[in-house]
């Protein structure tokens, strides 16, 4: 089989190289699949060349285009992958859930030696979900927010993110004005390259919590830097990499956004609940439901039912907007934690 | 021909979508300790043939969606050649699975295999 023939371009000859010609070939798929998809290719390639001590990495990478595939084939491997895996794990559609799909971008393979892709996943021998039909009335689209998961992930992550956006503003400060303070004595050093080692696990961690509630595509593996550099130069790439810096603003932004997003879902279900339950309570209770302006109930007995049909909307505008919340925040999350 | 290559690859893609999870199942269970993604491959290639031979990039993904469906566990060690590397172990539930796996397989086998017999070459 001639590689050069089946890639149709010059094989890389360092493992560098090799990366970038994957990352390129990758360009426009989801980030967090990029860094995946590079963590996997990493190892393997590493491996490989461990386990052949004297040949040259050029042939070594040449070697590897034929078994683990030339990085035009991986990224069509991983591209359809995704493709097959968001198919079979990916729960029925409503409406609203108009979860983008990846796009598939095939069609570059044409030769005949390229990749049998082992696309698949355990649940790949389940039969696809039904197309949600094509058009659905604004009533149906209004309260069909109800039966998307996400929806109520998003509802969980506003409620949890005023402790999450506490501890994480409280980590960042903390570790931050220890660092600096101790940065006199020599040992703020040590402290400071502790605490900026675990920015990366923390964003791992929200990344985990943010594709688990609000459904957005977040790495799966830690991010590393170069090999073959010092552990001096490591830690001096912690520091000038944009990521870490725009990791900790997002750990500074989780406060304020927490506190907000905590309180504007509590206000607004405990409002919207309250006033479902109005002619239950005016039908039960000795205290009537009341709506006091300048000192004067301006809500009459005979109005309650009124004020629990506005519940219910209220109820629903509030899901939407939990559900928006939750998008806005998933982009947030992906170009503060994920940059590429 | 061209087309009859593309119906080719066609049929080995459907066909491999299962028993790719089935062999890496089989793999790990075989195993007497973790093994990562490399290891995996390596074994794989030894004995792969047909659908089995495709690239190996192919099996990091279905790796995780494995562990993903609750059948592998895996933890990471660093490792001296490269980024720290994720080891994975078949778990209980994983291996009940397999079972049920393996004999939907060979069932599926011998009767394919009977309705071939009788096809002229």
């Amino acid at each position: 089989m001639n590689i050069a023939d089946s890639t149709g371009r010059q094989l890389p000859a360092t493992i560098p190289d090799y990366l970038t010609q994957l990352r390129a070939a990758l360009e426009g798929a989801d980030p967090a699949m990029v860094q995946d998809a590079l963590y996997d290719a990493e190892e393997y390639l590493r491996a490989e060349l461990a386990a052949q001590p004297g040949r040259s990495e050029a042939d070594v990478i040449a070697d590897v285009a034929s078994s683990y595939g030339a990085p035009e084939e991986v990224a069509d491997i991983y591209r359809e992958t995704e493709v097959t895996v968001n198919r079979a794990l990916r729960t029925p559609k409503t409406a609203l859930g108009v979860r983008a799909a990846p796009v598939h971008a095939g069609g570059s393979r044409s030769d005949a030696s390229a990749a049998i892709p082992m696309a698949s996943s355990s649940g790949a021998g389940l039969p696809d979900p039904p197309l949600p039909p094509a058009h659905r009335s604004p009533a149906s689209r209004f309260f069909g927010v109800v039966v998307d998961p996400h929806t109520y992930g998003a509802l969980f992550y506003m409620l949890l993110s005023l402790a999450t956006g506490t501890f994480f503003f409280s980590w960042v400060v903390t570790g931050l004005s220890l660092s600096l303070g101790l940065l006199v004595l020599i040992i703020g050093i040590p402290v400071a390259v502790l605490f900026f080692g675990s920015i990366r696990g923390l964003s791992l961690l929200e990344g985990r919590l943010v594709e688990a509630l609000l459904g957005e595509r977040m790495p799966r593996r830690p991010r590393y830097s170069e090999q073959g550099r010092s552990w001096l130069q490591r830690i001096g790439d912690m520091f000038t990499d944009g990521r870490t810096w725009l990791t900790l603003l997002y750990f500074v932004l989780m406060l304020p956004l927490g506190i907000v997003y905590f309180t504007v879902a509590v206000t607004l279900l405990s409002l919207s609940l309250a006033a479902i339950w109005a002619p239950v309570a005016a039908l039960f209770s000795l205290s009537v439901p009341s709506i006091y302006i300048d000192g004067s109930n301006v809500l009459p007995v005979a109005a309650t039912p009124i004020l629990a049909v506005l519940g219910v909307l209220l109820l629903f505008a509030t899901l939407h907007l939990a559900r928006g919340v939750g998008r806005l925040h998933g982009l947030l999350a992906k170009h503060l934690l994920v940059r590429l | 021909m061209v087309d009859e290559d593309v119906q080719l690859k066609k049929f080995q893609k459907e066909l491999s979508a299962g028993t790719v999870s089935l062999a890496l199942l089989a793999v790990l269970a075989r195993a007497r300790q973790p093994l990562y993604g490399y290891l995996i491959a390596k074994e794989l290639e030894q004995v792969g043939e047909g659908v089995l031979s495709g690239k190996q990039s192919a099996l990091y993904p279905v790796l995780r969606n494995l562990e993903a469906a609750g059948l592998l566990e895996s933890h990471v060690e660093p490792s001296s050649s490269g980024p720290p590397r994720r080891y994975y172990r078949i778990n209980a539930r994983g291996r009940t699975v397999l079972d049920q796996w393996i004999r939907a397989w060979r069932a599926t086998r011998d009767s394919v295999d009977s309705v071939l017999e009788d096809v002229p070459k």
